[in-house]
C-alpha cells in the first residue's frame, strides 16, 4: 500500500506596495489564471495550493494582504506565525523596491526567527522587449541580488501575466523551508493533526514529478 | 386632579434622570452625545427643555390613533430642532422636528396645563404640546420656542429646493396627497436607471412602499416625522428600493448636513476639478473594482458618479483621504442615494458611525475586531476556546464584514438589509449580526481546525442564506424561514444585549492596548523610513521621535494630522534638548534668529516646516563629531546660493549667531572643557598644597567633596574668553574675506594704485569667507575651536528623555561636585604634582595622604588612585592642531602683526560692540595664560 505524503501545511504571506501584483501572482499559482481588473483585497484574502516538491508535498495558505499603505498597520495580524513571505515589488516602480526593502526589515524585526523570505520583482513582461536604452525597468536586477543576499532571501523577478517563473517561487520556497519547520511554529496545530493523518483528501492526487507545482 | 397631575409630574421628571444617567462614552462632550443620541448634526445644543406631553394629529389619522394616549415625555429645543422621545420608550413615539418646517405656532388655551402650543408643519402635521411642571419654566420654554423660530428665518428658504429632492414628498405629490409640488422625479440612485439589485417582486417592493406612504400621510416624512412603532417595524422588514436613500440619510442623521450645506458638494468638486493626489491616484486604480457585477459599474455614468462621490470626500476630509473598502461601501450608497446623498452619508459614516475605519492607521478598524474578539469570548465561550486553541486569526474572517459593511461578504439584498437596520442603530448592528453568523455556524465551526476551512464554511454560509432555514420541517412557516430571516432574528433578539453602551465599554478597555500597537508599528514604520544618520544611533532616534510627536500636535494613532513641525513645535523641541535654546517663556525675538536660520535651512520642501526626517537629518549635521566636518555644516547653513561663499551679511549673521549659541558660557551658567580644566587644575594645587603640608605614608589622596572655590573668578574668565573669541572672530573674518573675484581680475587688470590693496577692508567693496578662510578663523580660536569640536555637540542633548528636559541653568556648583564626586581626575592631578614635586626634591617619600581638615569646609569622599602611567590631561591636549592649519595660523598671525592696515578704522559699527570686551579681555587673557603657564613649570 502507497499513499502519497500527507501534505505538510506552510503558512506564507504576500507582502508589498498597492498594485504590485500580489493577488496576480497568487491568482497564476492557485488557478493559472489572470485578471487585468482584480477586486482589491479588503484587509487579506485567503487561498490554498498544493505543491510538489520532490518526496514532499506541500500545502500552501497563503494570506494575500491589502497592498494600500493605511493597511499596511493590519499586517501583523497576517504574518504572525507566518513560515514563509513573499514580498513583491513591481520592476517599474522604485518606490515600491523601497516599501519591499521596509517589509523585509519589518519581517526580520517582528516576525518568527526562522521565516523564509522571498523577494520578488514582478511585471517582468513589461521590459521583457526593452532595449537596452529605452527601458521601463527602474529596478535592476543587480539591485534586487544585492538586497536579496544582503539580507538572506530568495531572489525571482517573475511575471504574473506571462506566468513567467511564477511556480519557481514556490518551489524555491518549499524547498528551503526546513521538513520539520513546516509542520508549523504553532504545536498546537501539529498535535491537533496527530491521529489522523492527512490523506490530502483526494487520494486520486498522486504526487507529481519533482519541480512539477500541482497548478 | 391636581394631585394626580403632581404624581404624573413626579414620576416623568424620576425617569427622565434616570434616562440622562445613561453614561455619557468618554470622549464625548454631553452636547456631542446629544447630537448623537437623536443623529443631529454635531454643533447642537440644548437651549430649553420641559417635560410635556404630545399629541400629533394628520387629516389622515385614523380615529383609532387619536384615541391612543397621548405620549409623555420630555421635550427639548435646540438651535434647529425640536426633540422629543416617550419617556418610557423611545421606540414608544419620538420625533426630531426641523424648526424650518414650522409653519406656524399656536397658543392653546388649556386648564389642566400651563401651557399647550399647536406647532403646524410643512408636512400638514399638527403637534400639540402640552407642557407639564412650573408655569414658569413653560412659559420660558415658550419663549425660547419663539426666538429659535425667529433666528431660524433665514435657513427656511432652504426648505423648498431641498424638499424637491426627497422621494417621499413626490410620492406623496404624485397620489394627491400632497399640495407641496414636485416638479420632477427627485435624483436617485442608480438603481432608478439600472434596476435595483433583486428581484421586486419577490422583496414585496409594492406593498413596503404602500405602508410607506400610508405612515408618510399619518406621521410625516423627511424634516417632520414622528417615529412609532410602525416606523422600526417597516425598517426590520426592508425598506423599499425607491425609498432606501432617503430612510437611510434620515436615520442617521446625514439628511440634516445635506440640508444645511447644499451646494458644498458641487462646490468642491468644481474647486477641484483636475486636481490631483495619492487619494485620487488611488481612487482611480478602484474604479474599475467596486461591485463590477452591478450593470451600472460597467457604464462609464455609474464610474463617474463613484468618482465624484470618492474624490470629493477625499478632498473635504484629506485626513481620511480614500480607503479601499469605500469604493464598495460608496457603490452601494450609490444604487440607492444621488451623489449628494451618499457624500453626506459617507462623511456622517466616517466621522460619526464607524470612526477611525478607513482612516490612515484604521484605528477603529482595528479596535472593533478586538472588541469582537472579546465579546465573541464573552458570548460564546466554547467557539471562543476552540478559536484560541486552533490558532485561528477570528478578525481575519470578520475584518470584511465590519469594514465593507457586510457589502462585500454577502449577496448585496441581504448585506442592503442589514445596512437598513445599520443606518437606525449604528455599528451595534455589525456586531450583533457577526455574533449571529458565529453562532448558528457554530457547530460546524467547532469542527475545524484551521483558518482555511474557517473561513470557506462562512463563505459557503453566505451563499445559501436565502434557503430555508429549517428545511426538514413540517409545519410550512417554519420551513418558509429563511436563513437569512434566521440570522436577522439571533442577531437583533439573542445579541440584542449588545448594545452601544456594551461596546463602548469594551472599546474603552482594549483603546490604549490597539492604540499603543499602532503606535509602535507606526514608530516602526517612520523611523526605517528615516535617513541614514551617522551621528545619531538608533536608541537616540527613537528618542528624537517620541519627541517630535509630543511636541507636533497630531495624533498617530488615529492617523490624523500631518505630523509636520511648525516653527513653534521646533523652538519647544529645541529648547528641551539644547542647552543654548531658552524656553518660550524667558526669551525674545532675537533669541529665534538662528532657530529661525536653522529651520528655514532644514526645510528641505520649503513648507514652512519639518518634516521627521528633515529634523533628523539637520540634527545629525548638528552633532557632528569631527572637527573640520561640523565646521563645513556650520558653513554651508550660511551659504545660501551653494556657491562656496559666504558674504558680509552673512559673516555678520555668522557672528551674531555664534555669539547666541555660546551664550549659556559667555553668560558662565554652564563651563567649557577649557574652564573644566582650570578648576580642575586649581583643586589640585590646592589638594597638593594641603598635602604637601603634612606628609603622609598611607599612599592614600583624600580628595574633598566639597571645596570653596573661586567661582566668579572662573566663571569671568570663561566669560572674557568668549567675548574675546567673538570679537576676534568677526575681526579675522573681516581680515581675510576676499573681494569677488571677478572683480579682483579686473582690478589686477587695471594696475590702479590708489586702490587700497586689501579690497575687503573697504565697507563698500563686496567680500567673501570661503570654506578653508572660515575654517583658519574657527581654528584660529581656541574656544571656538573647542566649540565645533566638541562644546556645541554636547551642549545638544538628543537623548535626554522626554520627561526630564534639560537644564540650561546648571550651576557651578553642580558642575563642581560632579568634579569632585569624579574624584580621580582631580586624584590623578595632585598625583602628579606630588610625582613632579617628588622628582623635583628628590625627596624619597611619595606616599601623601591628604586630610580633610584644611582651610575648606570638607566632607571627605575618599578616593583611591590606581597606581597607571597616564599622560598628563591637565594640558590642552583636547585642542590639537592639524599641522598644516599651524602654518596657516601662523602666516596668519604674522601677517596681523605686520599688515598696518589691520585697522579698527576700516571696520564698521558692527563690530563697536565687540570693542570693549576685547580690551578688557586683553589682560585677563594674559592672566589665564600664566596659569596654564605655571602648570607647565611645575
Amino acid at each position: 500500500m502507497s499513499f502519497p505524503n500527507p501534505a505538510t501545511s506552510v503558512k506564507l504571506v504576500l507582502l508589498g506596495e498597492a498594485a504590485v501584483g500580489k493577488s496576480s501572482l497568487v491568482l497564476r499559482f492557485v488557478s493559472n489564471d489572470f485578471q487585468e481588473n482584480k477586486e482589491p483585497t479588503i484587509g487579506a484574502a485567503f487561498l490554498t495550493q498544493k505543491c510538489t516538491i520532490g518526496e514532499r508535498t506541500i500545502k500552501y495558505e497563503i494570506w494575500d494582504t491589502a497592498g494600500q499603505e493605511r493597511f499596511a498597520s493590519l499586517a501583523p495580524m497576517y504574518y504572525r506565525n507566518a513560515q514563509a513571505a513573499i514580498v513583491v515589488y513591481d520592476i517599474t516602480k522604485p518606490a515600491s523596491f523601497i516599501k519591499a526593502r521596509h517589509w523585509v526589515k519589518e519581517l526580520h524585526e517582528q516576525a518568527s526567527k526562522d521565516i523564509t523570505i522571498a523577494l520578488v520583482g514582478n511585471k517582468y513582461d513589461l521590459v521583457e522587449d526593452d532595449t537596452e536604452e529605452e527601458s521601463l525597468r527602474k529596478v535592476s536586477v543587480e539591485e534586487g541580488k544585492g538586497l536579496a543576499e544582503e539580507e538572506g532571501l530568495l531572489f525571482f523577478e517573475t511575471s504574473a501575466k506571462t506566468s513567467y517563473n511564477v511556480n519557481d517561487v514556490f518551489i524555491g520556497i518549499g524547498s528551503k523551508i526546513p521538513e520539520a519547520a513546516s509542520a508549523g511554529p504553532n504545536q498546537i496545530h501539529q498535535t491537533n493533526n496527530d491521529g489522523r493523518i492527512d490523506l490530502t483528501s483526494d487520494p486520486n492526487n498522486r504526487p507529481r514529478a519533482a519541480g512539477d507545482c500541482a497548478c | 386632579m391636581a394631585f394626580f397631575d403632581s404624581l404624573r409630574e413626579k414620576a416623568v421628571s424620576t425617569i427622565n434622570s434616570v434616562l440622562q444617567d445613561k453614561k455619557t462614552p468618554p470622549g464625548l462632550t454631553k452636547e456631542q452625545w446629544f447630537c448623537r443620541e437623536y443623529s443631529l448634526p454635531d454643533g447642537e445644543v440644548v437651549v430649553a427643555e420641559n417635560a410635556a406631553e404630545v399629541a400629533v394629529i394628520s387629516d389622515f389619522s385614523t380615529s383609532a390613533y387619536k384615541d391612543l394616549n397621548n405620549p409623555e415625555g420630555r421635550i427639548y429645543l435646540t438651535q434647529h430642532f425640536i426633540v422629543f422621545r416617550d419617556a418610557f420608550d423611545r421606540r414608544n413615539c419620538s420625533f426630531t422636528l426641523h424648526v424650518s418646517t414650522v409653519k406656524k405656532v399656536e397658543r392653546l388655551p388649556s386648564k389642566s396645563y400651563a401651557v399647550a402650543l399647536a406647532i403646524g408643519t410643512q408636512s400638514k402635521l399638527t403637534f400639540t404640546i402640552y407642557l407639564v411642571g412650573l408655569r414658569s419654566d413653560s412659559e420660558k420654554f415658550a419663549q425660547t420656542l419663539k426666538t429659535v423660530l425667529k433666528r431660524n428665518l433665514p435657513n427656511v428658504k432652504k426648505l423648498q429646493p431641498f424638499v424637491q429632492t426627497c422621494y417621499s414628498e413626490y410620492l406623496l405629490f404624485k397620489n394627491n396627497i400632497s399640495s407641496e409640488k414636485i416638479e420632477s422625479v427627485p435624483p436617485g440612485g442608480l438603481g432608478l436607471l439600472f434596476k435595483f439589485p433583486g428581484n421586486p417582486k419577490e422583496l414585496r417592493d409594492k406593498s413596503k412602499m404602500k405602508l410607506w406612504f400610508d405612515l408618510f400621510r399619518v406621521d410625516g416624512r423627511n424634516l417632520s416625522l414622528v417615529k412609532t412603532p410602525m416606523f422600526y417595524r417597516l425598517i426590520r422588514v426592508g425598506l423599499p428600493n425607491r425609498l432606501r436613500g432617503e430612510l437611510w440619510e434620515l436615520c442617521c442623521g446625514s439628511m440634516y448636513l445635506r440640508l444645511d450645506y447644499q451646494d458644498e458638494y458641487k462646490e468642491i468638486l468644481e474647486k477641484n476639478l483636475h486636481k490631483k493626489s495619492l487619494a485620487t491616484d488611488e481612487i482611480e486604480k478602484d474604479l474599475n473594482r467596486s461591485l463590477p457585477e452591478y450593470a451600472a459599474y460597467q457604464s462609464p455614468e455609474g464610474i463617474e458618479r463613484l468618482r465624484r462621490v470618492l474624490t470629493a470626500y477625499s478632498w473635504k476630509n484629506p485626513e481620511v483621504g480614500y480607503c479601499q473598502a469605500m469604493n464598495i461601501v460608496v457603490a452601494a450608497l450609490l444604487i440607492y442615494m444621488s451623489e449628494e446623498q451618499a457624500f453626506w452619508a459617507l462623511n456622517l459614516l466616517c466621522d460619526r458611525i464607524v470612526p477611525g475605519y478607513y482612516s490612515k492607521t484604521m484605528y477603529g478598524t482595528l479596535l472593533d475586531q478586538r472588541v469582537f474578539e472579546s465579546l465573541v469570548q464573552n458570548t460564546m465561550p466554547m467557539l471562543w476556546d476552540h478559536i484560541t486553541k486552533n490558532d485561528i486569526q477570528l478578525s481575519v474572517v470578520s475584518l470584511p464584514w465590519f469594514l465593507s459593511l457586510y457589502l462585500s461578504s454577502m449577496p448585496l439584498v441581504f448585506a442592503f438589509r442589514i445596512l437598513d437596520v445599520f443606518f437606525l442603530q449604528g455599528p451595534q448592528t455589525l456586531f450583533q449580526v457577526a455574533l449571529a453568523i458565529l453562532k448558528i455556524n457554530g457547530e460546524e465551526l467547532l469542527k475545524t481546525d484551521d483558518d482555511g476551512s474557517f473561513i470557506s464554511i462562512i463563505k459557503d454560509y453566505f451563499q445559501v442564506l436565502d434557503q430555508s432555514a429549517h428545511p426538514s420541517s413540517p409545519n410550512p412557516k417554519y420551513r418558509s424561514i429563511t436563513k437569512f430571516q434566521e440570522l436577522l432574528v439571533t442577531a437583533f433578539k439573542e445579541f440584542a444585549i449588545v448594545d452601544d453602551e456594551m461596546i463602548n465599554t469594551h472599546r474603552n478597555k482594549h483603546r490604549d492596548t490597539i492604540f499603543q500597537n499602532i503606535s509602535s508599528f507606526v514608530k516602526r514604520t517612520e523611523l526605517r523610513n528615516l535617513p541614514k544618520t551617522v551621528n545619531i544611533s538608533s536608541d537616540t532616534l527613537s528618542v528624537i521621535y517620541d519627541r517630535f510627536y509630543s511636541v507636533v500636535q497630531s495624533s498617530v494613532t488615529v492617523g490624523s494630522g500631518s505630523s509636520l513641525m511648525d516653527f513653534n513645535a521646533f523652538r519647544t523641541f529645541m529648547s528641551e534638548i539644547c542647552r543654548w535654546v531658552k524656553p518660550e517663556s524667558d526669551s525674545g525675538p532675537e533669541d529665534t534668529v538662528f532657530l529661525h536660520h536653522l529651520f528655514s535651512n532644514w526645510d528641505t520642501e520649503g513648507q514652512r516646516a519639518l518634516s521627521l526626517s528633515d529634523l533628523v537629518s539637520g540634527l545629525n549635521k548638528l552633532v557632528e563629531p569631527d572637527l573640520m566636518t561640523m565646521i563645513t555644516n556650520f558653513f554651508d547653513l550660511y551659504d545660501y546660493k551653494n556657491k562656496g561663499k559666504i558674504d558680509r551679511e552673512g559673516i555678520l549673521q555668522i557672528s551674531e549667531d555664534l555669539l547666541y549659541v555660546t551664550n549659556p558660557w559667555k553668560e558662565g551658567y554652564v563651563l567649557d572643557d577649557i574652564t573644566k580644566q582650570a578648576i580642575e587644575n586649581a583643586v589640585a594645587d590646592e589638594v597638593y598644597k594641603a598635602n604637601a603640608a603634612r606628609e603622609s605614608n598611607d599612599g592614600e589622596i583624600l580628595i574633598p567633596s566639597q571645596m570653596d572655590i573661586d567661582k566668579p573668578k572662573f566663571e569671568g574668565l570663561q566669560v572674557e574668553r568668549y567675548l574675546q573669541a567673538a570679537s576676534t572672530f568677526i575681526q579675522r573674518a573681516f581680515e581675510y574675506a576676499q573681494p569677488e573675484e571677478e572683480e579682483l581680475l579686473i582690478k589686477d587688470l587695471a594696475i590702479d594704485n590708489t586702490i587700497s590693496h586689501n579690497a575687503a577692508l573697504n565697507p563698500n567693496t563686496p567680500v567673501f569667507l570661503n570654506l578653508p578662510t572660515f575654517r583658519m578663523v574657527i581654528l584660529a580660536d581656541e574656544t571656538y575651536e573647542l566649540l565645533f569640536s566638541k562644546t556645541l555637540r554636547e551642549s545638544i542633548q538628543l537623548d535626554t528623555p522626554l520627561d526630564n528636559k534639560i537644564n540650561s541653568m546648571r550651576n557651578l556648583r553642580d558642575m563642581f561636585d560632579g568634579l569632585l564626586a569624579d574624584g580621580r581626575k582631580v586624584a590623578n592631578k595632585v598625583r602628579r604634582r606630588m610625582d613632579s614635586a617628588a622628582s623635583n626634591a628628590l625627596h624619597s617619600n611619595n606616599n601623601l595622604s591628604v586630610n580633610s581638615s584644611d582651610n575648606t569646609s570638607l566632607k571627605s569622599g575618599k578616593s583611591k588612585i590606581q597606581e597607571e602611567e597616564e599622560e598628563r590631561d591637565d594640558d590642552f591636549g583636547v585642542i590639537s592642531i592639524d599641522e598644516k592649519d599651524k602654518d596657516l595660523l601662523l602666516g596668519a598671525e604674522a601677517q596681523v602683526l605686520m599688515d598696518p592696515t589691520v585697522d579698527n578704522a576700516s571696520r564698521t559699527n558692527e563690530l563697536k560692540k565687540f570693542h570693549d570686551a576685547e580690551a578688557a579681555a586683553g589682560k585677563t587673557v594674559h592672566k589665564f595664560e600664566g596659569d596654564n603657564l605655571i602648570e607647565f613649570e611645575t
